[in-house]
């Protein structure tokens, strides 16, 4: 894959409040990107230095050129936190306006009906909810046919069923090839769509990777299943379950490593049934990780 | 060129086809001051009230032009900067350049609309006469006599907040308007408020189109007023851009 951005080393402070702290990321061709952090994290600072708005010390690299250059913004759309609600403006002419800004802008008809917003084309955009503003803001970040695309707490404000719509869209820009960030709060969206996950706190990088990888790294997982067999047999059955209970026929099993339970588990698999395993969802891993950083 | 246009095309969209107060404000107020003072409130000789007829028409076209720049390009950069648009059009391939050049050239366009607009009426109902030559060099001073209140109204755009913009406009654009004589006879000041009153740049521009429309000499020193007040609003702009960018980066 082509690493389409990469950072070394990248920092920035407001003032002398540091907010980025030598973030070093790469980020490749086609991938779909989930940045998490808490408030304040410095999430919006990073998309704000990858696009060139800020000046960042370090090296930045996107798209084989500085950020802010002239390939960049051709070829990179955003959705920046806050909507452009102007006065007097309809959602075509705002979506015109935007398509009239690139060489090779997707057909805005098309789009209106990709981000179901034909129905609303000439109402004025103060005139719009919050949900439907939002769709507004990705259509014109999605407008120019860009091949990377930043968007910042994009679900922000939309009902279930805009967010449905939207990450399905999300969906065919990954079956197009196409390379997202998305910055959110959603943890349980994120886990579903990102391929990797970076998650920053208070101004450094603390995770880089899949969500496999960072559940492997928080490995407590929850081990169900029905036996006839005595709970004691499981209890001491490997060292990393911390604890076990047992409710009638079925035996929970709170384990550190997942993946070293469920081998332990083989030689009973003739005699236990409706096994399920729950791991750390990236909300509690989340949740640990900044107790972690503020216990620190 | 076809993105210019675009730009053109939405921005006369959304300043003033959907936006009917700016052009009330821009246009039908200063024509109607000038019909209520050239009409209704006027004493003197016959002489005399021809002069004023032509000369509160040049006063009520540089109005018009304070008000189109103070009131509408302040408030409209603020606004579509505060929203977020400005910065959308920073990160698309040619930036900010045809939207700057779309709003400076429909808000100059708007000060010449209002200057034929005072014209006709001076022509139709105070029988004025102005030959073509005289209507040729009012558009070029209204043009640059416009620029140094498109690069003020451009400064107090940077302001922080909107309701510090609009103290700050309304207390730019009347006093202006009277110390620099738009209103009422320079004259009719104290002395020390004349002197200031003379070295404003709504002054200069006042000034010239007096002269051309009383067919006098035109005075090199009111353009070189008007240019020195030009070069003057473009280091405004650059200090004030300097400042915005380093507290941005300081919050």
């Amino acid at each position: 894959m082509n690493k389409i951005v990469t950072t070394r080393q990248l920092k920035f402070s407001y003032g002398k409040k540091e907010v980025l702290k030598n973030v070093n990321l790469t980020i490749n061709s086609g991938e779909i990107i989930g940045l998490t952090g808490e408030n304040g994290a410095g999430k919006t600072t990073l998309l704000n230095a990858l696009l060139g708005l800020l000046p960042s010390n370090g090296q930045v690299e996107i798209l084989g050129g500085k950020p802010g250059g002239k390939k960049a913004r051709q070829k990179i759309g955003s959705m920046l936190q806050g909507d452009m609600v102007l006065d007097n403006v309809t959602v075509i002419e705002m979506l015109n306006e935007a398509a009239s800004q690139y060489d090779e802008p997707l057909d805005v008809e098309e789009l209106l009906q990709k981000v179901d917003l034909k129905k609303h084309e000439n109402k004025l955009l103060k005139n719009l909810s919050g949900g439907l503003m939002r769709r507004v803001t990705f259509a014109v970040a999605l407008v120019g046919n860009p091949d990377l695309l930043f968007l910042d707490e994009p679900t922000v404000g939309m009902d279930a069923q805009a967010r449905k719509v939207f990450w399905q869209r999300i969906e065919d820009l990954r079956d197009a090839g196409k390379t997202v960030m998305i910055t959110s709060h959603y943890l349980e969206e994120i886990q579903q769509t990102a391929d990797r996950l970076l998650i920053l706190q208070n101004g450094v990088l603390t995770f880089q990777g899949t969500l496999q990888e960072l559940q492997n790294k928080y490995k407590k997982t929850v081990i169900r299943f029905k036996t006839k067999l005595a709970l004691k047999k499981f209890q001491k059955m490997a060292a990393v379950i911390s604890s076990a209970q047992t409710d009638a026929e079925w035996i929970c099993l709170n384990s550190e490593d997942g993946d070293e339970t469920l081998k332990a588990l083989v030689p009973f698999l003739g005699e236990i049934s409706n096994i399920s395993v729950q791991r750390e969802s990236l909300e509690n891993i989340f949740l640990k990780m900044t107790n972690e950083e503020e216990l620190a | 060129m076809k993105i210019f246009l675009g730009q053109l095309k939405f921005d006369i969209n959304r300043i003033f086809i959907r936006n009917f107060s700016f052009l009330f404000f821009s246009l039908l107020m200063p024509a109607g001051f000038y019909l209520l003072f050239t009409k209704v409130m006027i004493t003197g000789t016959g002489t005399e009230v021809q002069k004023f007829q032509l000369t509160y028409m040049g006063s009520m076209i540089i109005y018009s032009g304070i008000i189109s720049a103070i009131f509408g390009i302040a408030s409209l950069l603020k606004t579509d900067r505060d929203k977020g648009f400005l910065c959308f059009l920073q990160l698309t391939p040619h930036k900010t350049k045809y939207y700057y050049f779309s709003i400076y050239m429909l808000i100059i366009l708007l000060n010449l609309v209002a200057s034929i607009v005072l014209q006709m009426i001076a022509v139709v109902f105070n029988g004025v006469k102005i030959n073509f030559t005289q209507v040729l060099q009012c558009m070029l001073i209204v043009v640059i006599g416009q620029l140094p209140m498109v690069l003020l109204g451009t400064c107090l755009s940077y302001l922080k907040k909107q309701e510090t913009l609009n103290v700050v406009s309304n207390v730019i654009v009347f006093p202006l308007a009277i110390v620099s004589g738009l209103w009422w006879p320079l004259s009719v000041m104290p002395t020390w408020l004349q002197k200031i009153g003379q070295v404003m740049p709504t002054f200069f521009a006042n000034d010239l189109l007096s002269e051309v429309l009383l067919g006098e000499k035109l005075k090199l020193t009111n353009f070189i007023g008007m240019i020195i007040w030009i070069v003057l609003g473009l280091i405004g702009v650059a200090v004030v851009l300097r400042f915005y960018r380093k507290q941005e980066l300081s919050s």
